[in-house]
């Protein structure tokens, strides 16, 4: 690199080029969001998009997207900088993968990542993240024994050389995946949107005379560090622990976390977390879990800040290989989001030990289970059905009801389910007293029954989650009710395939969020309104919350409240 | 996490459900129950309310059911106002539809009393003529259509600006712009194309967090496009966990307002930055109702902002100024790139109180060459009131792939909806030829989440109209995206129908030069500006913009004052004033 003296700028100066950086990502977001194909890109927005210095730190990253897979994209972007150095890169090259365990931790997400040339030199890359339609291998996660069921594997490969695409590459993909036209017109709006930020970030170099962002990118680093590490200093000293059980595959799993802080530095282990299954996919790669600590600390401790070098270098995470959480290849993970809510829960729960009140409580969890059969005319067809569950109770606040956090899968609409697949939705409606009872309630969870309007039986490849275990409340407050999968009434296996014959039901719930504090410190008058709304049933009132209420008036009863919350004091 | 949504509008305990059912096609699978609408009317009443909305799975393709349910409740109830959701917004995907049918029995008690007051004294002050509301997609329609429809009028006041400064624009016969609309609170940018503001159906009322998407109702009718940021005069300098300086969305507001208000206002804001920079003159604000405290901005802005930064406060005022613009310049270029419109390509037109005290330095990060500052910037919303064109806009649903349409039954429903949108302007006395029709579709590649609205030709459609259509989606698509995905099949989703009346004449008095006017009689005592290009304050002109005339031009930096707002230009541009004194800003790089 050439002597050059670096750049110097005051910190006003510093916000209005970060400022400026955090724009180019975002436009670089948009141009992906308008461009894609595919709902999850366009409507859940599952997705990410950042900016890299020349060492592939993070500089800035988009407003819209999902910060999971960004921290994956994160993480891959460097693995991309060890296989092909500056010196082995060109203008016009295009950076391809979908390594689970460089990137974020299934197949689906591919990574396309653009180096940044200015005056001819390697300045950064922009890369972008997103879930592909489709990538061949197998429907099922319950069916899925090693990584090599789960599709097509994108080794970091160029899938453009000096502005020319590479068709090899480009035919290998198409022929291998379900929707090739789907899949391929998101991997052209991931090029197109970095090609934006790219170009972008050459003229604000230009703007601001710079001939390198790394001085920069060293700046914003040092920063999110030093706010980092103020709010861990100010937390207590110490250790804690959560064990979170799940339900498992063919038998229960947990996930165990270890934090230690000491001044300021905090370390979380996993030790005591279950092996990695055989079966099934559920199994996170470190890049995966790293992900979601960093997303529980961040949300928790400094959640202006954004996500960077500074941030990773500031918590130290562990876990032994070849566990649930750090799964060894070949293990099979293309349902890793299943983990999600558990390594949350994990971290929360060490979080709120040390922080009592500052931490939501479990939530329930965004579930997907696939449909498959043939419409009324004879035609194939899948369809994903999406469960969610309710938001765990929040310092201060509720849980929403029919919100997962930390993913979330949004509501989709009847109409629309109902104008591209055979499915009949029956109803759809939140389920009373789901909600754990807290102070602070956790969020209602949401029930819908379907039939398949097909003369043809179908297939429901169930995957779902906390049908045994339910979500917790914390300091007090009480669980959400469990997640439920039945036909016409009866349990089925939760993670197996079940048969829908003409004119079955299938009703499936996925788990309330749990409850702040005891129920009966909740102001009787939000108790009466839940009443009046139906999230609480008029005997949960009583039996939870300590709570009478006079229905025919929609009133509290004051004093049958007083004596009933008075016994309790005393009865323990 | 902690997120915050609006509680509902209808609490569950008012929404009852009926039994009935339709299919995807509209097929009757279960036919309405009459005795559970009536008794569900019947609960309702007993509840004391005033206004139903209908929303019924599939009503969009066929209205049997809403229908009848309204029947009853107008038989059972008939003091209640009801609102079907096929009336307000017959297309798909039930809960936008649900909300929006919503907002509109919710505001329509509301704007019938507000509309009942103002005729009231309309008459009382002599006024014998029709009454019109503006609409949110900048058009205006007679009071009956407003009332039926008040959902349509929430964002119109906003919406106004936009129109004004199209017309504006119009004068100088430039039809591409971009509105820039910077008040106490927010500053609100819009895109004109051609002459139109462009509209959306993406909006969203009663946000909880203000700038943040998706944390309000949505409401899918064509409004305006405006982007709305947090930032203002009134718009709150601090510095945050990592010791960088931030401007905004928290605002003094108007009361306790900025701290050289004297009103209390304790926290360093913009205004007191351009102040304290010398940009606004502290005893002729407002015209000189307000003297401002300029010790007291000095004094709060050194305490919180220079003085933790280590910067003299000038430096630190400079920042406020640069943090405020370099936000409302990211929102506005990323707004402009989203609809496929490059920023520097455009003519900003500002206003509002503070918006013409900005816009320079906007212009320059947009890197947009010139800037119109229409005189009256307090009052241009006004203004646009009363040069929107009658206008009304309507959309049915009717999905398909573009080689598997059926276009017969696309042109009935284009045919149907401009005979509503004739009738309706027939009401207000708009003769058939001055009546444009503008026909839209929206279209997506097959699987896409994303529509894009596609003109559509002016004739019926036929067989053969699928190829034409995916010609224009190719072509908007392009405009939007800079590229295409050619072979990949497209389908439409919504048709809509814009009926629109001309432009209303409106004429403004031009100001001419007086015999032996000069420059030199506009001028008021000069006064230190703070400049970046020169390193500290300069000695900068100031004029009085009422003494201005046409065809006066002068070089930045200039500061020029109006009562309601002051232009401030920097170093490196030249003014010119027109007939009206609007003044045109030239910057030069």
């Amino acid at each position: 690199m050439e002597a050059g003296k670096p750049p110097t700028f005051d910190v006003i100066t510093l916000e209005l080029m970060w400022s400026r950086l955090i724009s180019i990502a975002q436009e670089q977001a948009r141009a992906l969001v308008h461009a894609s194909f595919t709902s999850a890109i366009g409507e859940m927005e599952d997705m990410a998009s950042g900016l890299y210095d020349n060492h592939g730190n993070i500089i800035a990253q988009g407003v819209t997207g999902s910060q999971g897979v960004l921290i994956g994209l994160t993480r891959g972007i460097k693995n991309m900088l060890d296989k092909y150095p500056p010196e082995r890169l060109e203008p016009g090259d295009v950076l391809i993968s979908n390594d689970p365990w460089m990137f974020s931790g299934h197949k689906f997400d591919i990574s396309i990542a653009i180096p940044v040339f200015f005056n001819g030199r390697f300045v950064g890359m922009t890369g972008t993240i997103s879930h592909g339609a489709d990538i061949g291998g197998i429907k099922s996660a319950g069916d899925s024994e090693e990584v090599y069921d789960e599709g097509l594997e994108i080794p970091i490969l160029k899938y453009y050389k000096a502005g020319k695409p590479n068709e090899d590459i480009h035919e290998m993909i198409r022929s291998n995946v379900r929707m090739p036209h789907l899949v391929m017109g998101d991997l052209m709006a991931q090029v197109a949107a970095c090609d934006v930020g790219a170009r972008k970030l050459v003229a604000f170099m230009k703007e601001y005379g710079l001939t390198s962002i790394e001085e920069l990118s060293k700046a914003v680093m040092g920063r999110t560090e030093a706010a980092i590490k103020k709010a861990i200093r100010d937390m207590p000293d110490g250790t804690w622990s959560q064990r979170v059980q799940m339900d498992g595959i063919d038998e229960p799993l947990s996930v165990k976390a270890t934090m230690t802080v000491q001044g300021e530095d905090m370390e979380i282990d996993f030790t005591g977390t279950s092996p990695q299954t055989e079966r099934g996919g559920i199994n996170g790669t470190k890049t995966y879990t790293d992900a979601y600590v960093y997303h529980a600390v961040k949300t928790t401790l400094v959640p202006d800040v954004p996500n960077n070098e500074g941030l990773f270098h500031s918590v130290r995470i562990t876990a032994p290989e070849g566990c649930l959480v750090n799964a060894t290849f070949p293990a099979p993970v293309m349902s890793r989001y299943m983990l999600i809510s558990f390594i949350a829960s994990a971290v929360f729960g060490c979080l709120a030990q040390a922080l009592p009140g500052r931490v939501i409580a479990e939530c329930g969890v965004s579930q997907m289970q696939l449909l498959s059969g043939r419409t009324r005319t004879g035609e194939r067809f899948v369809y994903w059905l999406m469960g969610v569950g309710g938001m765990g109770a929040r310092p201060g606040l509720d849980g929403y009801h029919a919100t997962a956090f930390p993913s979330n899968v949004g509501n989709v609409s009847v109409e629309i389910i109902e104008n591209v697949s055979p499915v009949h939705v029956v109803s759809k409606r939140l389920v009373t007293d789901s909600g754990g009872a807290g102070k602070w309630r956790g969020g209602c969870d949401q029930e819908i029954t379907i039939t398949v309007d097909s003369q043809y039986p179908a297939t429901i490849n169930c995957f779902w989650e906390r049908t045994t275990v339910d979500a917790a409340g914390y300091h007090g407050g009480k669980s959400g009710r469990r997640a439920v999968v039945k036909v016409n009434g009866r349990d089925v296996h939760p993670k197996r395939k079940s048969e829908l014959k003409p004119g079955d039901k299938l009703i499936y719930s996925s788990c309330g969020g749990g409850g702040l504090f005891p129920p009966e410190t909740r102001d009787p008058e939000a108790v009466l309104e839940d009443v009046l709304e139906g999230y609480v049933s008029l005997e949960a009132a009583r039996r939870d919350y300590r709570v009478a209420i006079d229905l025919a008036n929609k009133a509290v009863d004051f004093e049958e409240t007083a004596a009933l919350r008075k016994n309790r004091g005393s009865g323990g | 996490m902690v997120i915050v949504f609006p509680d509902p509008l209808v609490p569950r305990r008012l929404r009852k459900e009926v039994t009935e059912r339709l299919d995807p096609q509209g097929n009757v699978l279960i036919p309405l129950d009459p005795a559970d609408v009536e008794l569900a009317v019947e609960e309702l009443k007993g509840e004391g309310i005033e206004a139903i909305a209908v929303c019924l799975l599939h009503s969009f393709r066929n209205p049997k059911h809403e229908r009848a349910v309204a029947d009853i409740i107008r038989r059972r109830a008939p003091e209640i106002s009801v609102s079907l959701s096929v009336d307000v917004i017959p297309q798909i995907r039930e809960y936008e539809r649900a909300t929006t049918t919503i907002i509109n029995a919710y505001t329509q008690p509301l704007l019938r009393d507000y509309i009942g007051r103002i005729e009231e004294s309309l008459v009382q002050a002599g006024y014998t003529g029709k009454l019109y509301l503006m609409l949110s997609n900048g058009g205006i329609a007679l009071r009956e259509t407003a009332e039926h429809f008040p959902v349509r009028v929430l964002e119109s006041g906003p919406a106004a600006g936009v129109i004004a400064a199209a017309f504006f624009g119009d004068l100088i016969d430039e039809g591409h712009l971009l509105s820039f609309d910077m008040g106490g609170t927010t500053a609100k940018a819009g895109i004109v194309r051609d002459g139109h503001p462009v509209t959306t159906i993406d909006f969203e009322v009663a946000r909880m967090q203000r700038f943040k998407a998706g944390s309000g109702f949505p409401v899918k009718l064509p409004a305006i496009d405006l982007i709305e940021i947090g930032a203002g005069g009134g718009s709150i300098a601090r510095i945050d966990s990592m010791g960088l300086l931030k401007v905004g969305p928290g605002s003094a507001g108007a009361s306790p307002g900025p701290v050289c208000y004297g009103l209390g206002g304790t926290e360093p804001t913009v205004t007191d930055a351009d102040l304290l920079l010398g940009h606004l003159n502290p005893d002729y604000f407002l015209g000189g109702d307000m003297a401002l405290d300029v010790p007291g901005a000095q004094r709060v802005l050194e305490e919180k902002i220079a003085a933790p930064l280590g910067v003299d406060p000038v430096r630190g005022a400079w920042g406020i100024h640069q943090v405020v613009d370099e936000n409302m310049a990211n929102a506005a270029r990323v707004h402009c790139i989203e609809r496929g419109e490059d920023p520097s390509r455009l003519l900003l037109v500002a206003f509002g109180g503070a918006g013409p005290v900005h816009a320079y330095w906007v212009a320059e990060k947009l890197g947009i060459k010139r800037i119109l500052y229409p005189i009256g910037a307090g009052a241009a919303s006004a203004l646009g009131f009363l040069t929107a064109p009658f206008s009304f806009d309507f959309v049915r649903t009717a999905i398909g792939r573009l080689d598997e349409l059926d276009y017969g039954l696309i042109n009935g429903l284009l045919e149907e909806m401009e005979e509503e949108g004739r009738s309706l302007l027939h009401q207000a006395d708009v003769p058939d030829e001055d009546i444009t029709i503008r026909r839209f579709a929206e279209m997506r590649y097959v699987g896409q989440a994303h529509e894009i609205y596609v003109p559509l030709p002016g004739e019926p459609l036929n067989a053969t109209s699928g190829e034409q259509l995916r010609d224009a989606f190719d072509k908007a698509y392009e405009q939007l995206l800079h590229r295409t995905n050619v072979g990949y099949p497209v389908e439409a989703l919504n048709w809509r129908l814009e009926a629109v009346a001309g432009r209303p004449p409106l004429r403004l008095q031009p100001v001419p030069q007086q015999p032996g006017q000069t420059l030199e009689d506009a001028r008021r005592p000069s006064r230190l500006a703070y400049f970046p290009e020169y390193g500290e304050p300069v000695t900068c002109p100031v004029f009085d913009r009422y003494r201005l005339f046409e065809g006066a031009d002068f070089k930045g930096p200039a500061i020029i004052e109006e009562r309601e707002s002051t232009v401030v230009m920097g170093p490196n541009s030249h003014a010119k004033v027109d007939a009206y004194l609007n003044l045109l800003v030239t910057r030069e790089s």
